[in-house]
């Protein structure tokens, strides 16, 4: 019964002080925050830190929660501080190839599994070259499902400057994947 | 039209956000323009791409470590309420006694002199008749209501609170009360604050327009948890009015699954 309530309703609950409502939240976003925090840091045990610590924020500061706004757009603005929080904590970004542990592929052609690993390289470091809020307002979009119009409301800037960062940050995405594979397009 | 204003659809354009008439114009100018065309291919190729990044899942301790620290909460959260209530009870007991609003205070002093004198006059040989004392009982009730009234209209949730908790402990009160009584619950923008409205006015609910006002009250409320408490309280009126009440409920398509499913069921309720 409680499974077909919206995360908006679920949140106000929680709120109001049924903070085992949380459990559903948990349930519904875990993974895709895990994957962003993944996407930022390449670090599989800090992700789970930071995914630990945003739920943890949420029960701290649940009676801040406002109807308003998406669920998940409020979720994203605790995620990026809690990310911003940790950075300004360890001063430097933590190196992107610790920890990281491909996926098993379930395509049976060894070669085709050797490329997709080499594109996955690719597109990891690329990503991982891009300054901060470039990557994140890219994985957002790309990722998280999050409109351009939410992603202005969590990061505090206008709708168009999201627009246009997403627009700089493929085309600068695309020229350090053509320098990193030897003038292979995308 | 310029390349530079086409380029600004292209980031609605790879998440498939345009409008129709955007779209034709976006795909009129990509048929004459080669510079734009490759571009948005490029970017669209690259966008593609990203989506060779696995989705990954998080080692299995991350969920056993939040549930534990949800319980912590909620242990915390079990004792806080164990010891504010607690604290509450005793406040109240003293707090009760002593109104906020200067004009009260004086009243209920004037109350205590009043009441003192009568006790003296009591006190003496050929007491003071009975009906004094009984318009003094009524005179009290009737400061504790208006008391009551003005607590419901503080700004301080935990003061309407109060009002209601006081409300609730009335005999019998007054129009002037009782409509004070719904409009907390209706207008109250606190949750809690709605809720115990609801459990007030249920003490009172042999009054006919009581029932009809909580029986009216049904259809004006958005929070799911005020609309739960109010299903419940109509199915223990087992009464047609309620039952149509439910009825007009079920059939709004906003309302959430969880009211939905308890209305149906109180419906079935009603019906045996």
């Amino acid at each position: 019964m409680a499974q077909s309530m919206n995360d908006t309703t679920l949140m106000e609950m929680v709120r109001d002080g049924m903070v085992e409502k949380l459990a559903i939240l948990f349930e519904r976003h875990h993974v895709k925050l895990y994957n962003f925090f993944l996407r930022l840091s390449w670090n599989q045990g800090l992700s789970e830190d930071l995914v630990e610590e945003v739920f943890c924020r949420i029960l701290k500061y649940r009676n801040t929660y406002r109807a308003e706004s998406k669920f998940t757009t409020w979720l994203y603005q605790i995620a990026r501080n809690t990310h911003i929080d940790h950075l300004r904590k360890v001063k430097e970004e933590l190196p992107m190839e610790e920890q990281w542990v491909e996926t098993e592929s379930t395509d049976s052609n060894p070669e085709e599994e050797v490329a997709q690993g080499q594109d996955i390289q690719f597109i990891r470091e690329a990503l991982a070259r891009l300054p901060l809020k470039k990557r994140e307002i890219l994985l957002l979009s790309r990722f998280q499902n999050l409109k351009y119009k939410e992603i202005a409301e969590l990061m505090g800037c206008q709708i168009g400057t999201v627009k246009a960062t997403v627009h700089r940050a493929i085309k600068d995405l695309s020229k350090i994947y053509i320098e990193l594979s030897g003038g292979v397009s995308p | 039209m310029k390349c530079e204003h086409i380029k600004e659809f292209f980031p609605d354009f790879l998440v498939g956000d345009l409008k129709e008439d955007e779209m034709d114009m976006v795909r009129l100018h990509l048929a004459e323009c080669e510079a734009c065309r490759a571009e948005i291919e490029d970017l669209s190729a690259v966008w593609t791409k990203l989506g060779v990044l696995p989705e990954q899942k998080p080692g299995e301790g991350l969920r056993s470590r939040f549930y534990s620290m949800l319980e912590h909460e909620k242990r915390d959260l079990n004792r806080m309420e164990e010891r504010k209530s607690f604290r509450l009870r005793a406040q109240n007991f003293f707090a009760d006694l002593w109104p906020k609003q200067p004009a009260l205070q004086a009243a209920v002093s004037f109350l205590f002199l009043a009441a003192g004198l009568t006790i003296g006059l009591l006190m003496k040989p050929g007491a003071a008749p009975s009906t004094e004392i009984a318009q003094l009982r009524r005179e009290m009730q009737d400061m504790r209501q208006a008391w009551a009234v003005s607590l419901l209209e503080q700004e301080s949730p935990s003061e309407r609170l109060r009002g209601v908790s006081i409300s609730s402990r009335m005999e019998k009160p007054d129009e002037q009360l009782l409509n004070a009584l719904f409009d907390t619950l209706n207008n109250d923008p606190n949750i809690n604050v709605r809720l115990s409205a609801v459990d007030a006015l249920y003490l009172f609910h042999n009054n006919p327009e009581v029932k009809a006002g909580l029986i009216d009250s049904l259809s004006r409320q958005d929070s799911p948890l005020v609309q739960m408490e109010l299903v419940d309280l109509l199915v223990s009126f087992r009464e047609r009015r309620a039952a149509d009440a439910l009825k007009t409920l079920i059939q709004d398509e906003k309302i959430d699954p969880a009211v939905k499913d308890r209305a149906e069921q109180g419906i079935q309720k009603l019906s045996f």
